[in-house]
């Protein structure tokens, strides 16, 4: 065998000795998961009864019953947050049409009256509410949901919002 | 109980018919089906079968035809059938039929069973954890199963109610919405095992592709090991349903059969296969197109500098992968220009050179980090390099995966993002892009590995066919 082979002969089992390393670390790596996976396996609790954990699964699955399946609804909340593709995930195929939380209340009510939306959702946060959802809650064109769950929930009378720009 | 057998039927039901369209496919694709392997004739059926019937979904929303099963599957299945029942078609299946009955038993030895007990442990792990855990991973949520479930329940392919980057290809939604219509219900655990499938059939295939290229089968199946089980990505791809799994098998069967053609070591057939599989590539993710144009871009390069006997001739022959990559581009291309679907053109506007200066420090970390890709890719820049590079068709993968590599801090460099968003953005996305990359680079540790052992001794390697170094069979 010439030098340069036996080198990499030796590369070789430098790469597997890393690699058998690797592989424990993996094991270590999933093992809290494999075994969140096989509790529940054993206890029945899988699929959608991971899914009914969530509260915001539930307020989706609420929502369901409320808004048609026709109809659109505005979405106040963070893009980054992550909770909104959930929300439009579940309530699919429902037009869905996602805006800031501080969005100012000219611009969230042309957006309403625009798209025609009947469903005003905004996701609770730590953040007090934006002046555009303030302006919702006060005016007569948004009548509160009482849905329980991690947001609020107005229907939206669009027609009553039909005399143009606000700001 | 019952409901779930019978939910689990169906999926199997659905999933076997995406083989059996497949298995038809290669009977018109290729002269001899039986000279390729049982490994790559399983891994490239499904692939095949994938691509022809997402398409076929896509031609009936061109056409108008609201979704149902027997819409989405009775054509392609009679058709498929039809195949089978020509003279190739039925020789091809008599021949299966006495491969099957008369199959050896596999003989296993030391390191197989270590190898075996790995791989075992692993899909031991991601197949439940795939089918019995909802959709979760935010571009899974976002984007494709948040397509597929629109598209189930309008029956076709409605993109006026979401904005879930519209334009982005659709294959992945598209067989899940297949799947549910399979399953007759929106059920997002059990149809995403789609994903374990697809990681299962890219390390079938790269088993294949190893024992092609001359290496041991015990050797094939260490590094099929290594490969799945280094570094977390390839892991968590197996459940997340994304689209880069699918995407990294349509690249490692481009590059794969492309590769074996420019040796010479390719069965009749592989050029029209690899179009699929460029197809595939072009027609699974927004990515594909580019990466597909680099496989053949890197095939060029290879003939052109190696200058094999009728290297201009075999250029020509380029233009069927080429096809197969308009086959898979086009289509889409054109209905969303007909439907008038906003592009992301937001993508490339300026060149930023200081963000192209971060994205070498952030991908060097990501090649070399356990967490990602664990050895692999140390493993390939300590074996991989070589004289004998430069004179080989090796170069062809040496091409496209370092050329890649350039390609990605490019593209980092051309990213409209602000300063403070531009690590997160490297940081949701490099480990992606290095997956499509990821088992091309085990087929060149595949080629290092064989210039080790060149001659392995009792081992038996599938038939190749005759012919010089540069054979010029399509």
């Amino acid at each position: 065998m010439t030098p340069r082979k036996t080198w990499r002969f030796w590369l070789v089992r430098l790469v597997i000795g890393l690699w058998g390393l690797q592989v424990l670390w993996l094991i270590w790596h999933f093992g809290p998961e494999a075994g969140d996976l096989a509790r529940r396996l054993v206890r029945g609790e899988v699929g959608g009864a991971i899914r009914q954990e969530e509260p915001l699964y539930r307020w989706a699955a609420a929502l369901k019953t409320v808004i048609p399946e026709q109809a659109a609804y505005v979405f106040l909340d963070d893009y980054a947050a992550g909770k909104e593709i959930q929300v439009r995930y579940y309530l699919a195929p429902r037009r869905h049409i996602l805006l800031p939380p501080d969005i100012p209340a000219g611009f969230l009510f042309y957006v309403l009256h625009r798209e025609r939306a009947a469903f005003l959702l905004i996701r609770e946060s730590a953040r007090p509410l934006g002046p555009g959802a303030q302006a919702a809650c006060a005016s007569p064109a948004f009548r509160r949901v009482n849905l329980p769950g991690p947001g609020l929930v107005f229907r939206v009378d669009a027609d009553l919002l039909g005399w143009g720009f606000y700001d | 109980m019952i409901e779930t057998a019978a939910a689990l039927l169906r999926l199997l039901l659905g999933l076997g018919a995406v083989f059996f369209l497949g298995y038809a496919g290669l009977i018109l694709l290729v002269p001899r089906p039986g000279d390729f392997t049982f490994g790559e004739r399983t891994a490239l059926s499904f692939g095949t079968g994938a691509v022809f019937l997402t398409l076929w979904m896509l031609v009936l929303t061109w056409w108008g035809i609201p979704f149902t099963l027997g819409r989405i599957i009775g054509p392609p299945l009679a058709l498929g059938a039809g195949l089978l029942l020509t003279p190739r078609g039925r020789r091809t299946v008599r021949e299966d039929l006495r491969a099957l009955k008369g199959r050896p038993r596999m003989e296993l030895h030391g390191w197989d069973w270590v190898f075996w007990g790995l791989l075992g442990a692993l899909f031991l792990y991601a197949l439940p954890r795939a089918a019995l855990y909802p959709v979760w991973a935010w571009d899974a949520v976002a984007t494709w199963g948040c397509k597929a479930s629109i598209f189930y329940a309008s029956r076709g392919l409605d993109l006026t109610c979401i904005e879930a980057h519209n334009y982005y290809p659709n294959l992945i939604p598209l067989l899940l919405t297949y799947l549910y219509f399979a399953l007759g219900q929106v059920n997002d655990s059990l149809a995403k095992v789609i994903f374990p499938l697809w990681g299962g059939l890219v390390l079938i295939l790269l088993h294949a592709l190893a024992v092609r290229l001359g290496l041991s089968r015990t050797r094939a199946l260490g590094l099929t090991a290594f490969l799945a089980l280094n570094g977390t990505v390839f892991i968590t791809h197996l459940y997340i349903a994304y689209a880069d799994l699918p995407l990294a098998f349509f690249t490692l069967g481009g590059a794969g059969l492309l590769s074996l053609w420019l040796s010479g070591a390719a069965p009749p057939g592989s050029l029209p296969l690899a179009a699929c599989c460029l197809a595939g590539m072009a027609w699974c993710k927004y990515e594909g197109p580019p990466l597909a144009a680099t496989l053949l871009l890197a095939a060029a390069l290879t003939l052109a500098w190696l200058r094999p006997g009728r290297w201009v001739r075999r250029l020509g022959l380029l233009a069927v992968p080429l096809m197969g990559l308009a086959t898979g581009y086009l289509p889409w291309r054109l209905f969303v220009m007909q439907q008038k679907l906003e592009i992301g053109a937001d993508h490339i506007q300026n060149l930023y050179p200081h963000q192209m200066v971060q994205a070498v420090g952030h991908l060097f970390t990501a090649l070399i980090n356990p967490f990602a890709f664990g050895v692999l890719w140390p493993a390939l820049a300590l074996l991989g390099a070589g004289r004998s590079l430069w004179r080989s068709p090796r170069l062809f993968l040496a091409l496209f995966v370092g050329g890649n590599l350039a390609a990605v801090i490019l593209a980092y460099g051309l990213a409209p993002t602000s300063a403070a968003e531009f690590p997160a953005y490297v940081r949701a996305t490099l480990d992606r892009l290095l997956l499509h990359l990821t088992p091309v680079a085990a087929l060149l540790l595949a080629l290092s590995l064989k210039d080790l052992d060149p001659a392995p001794t009792g081992e038996k390697l599938p038939p190749k066919p005759s012919g010089p170094v540069f054979g010029g069979e399509v």
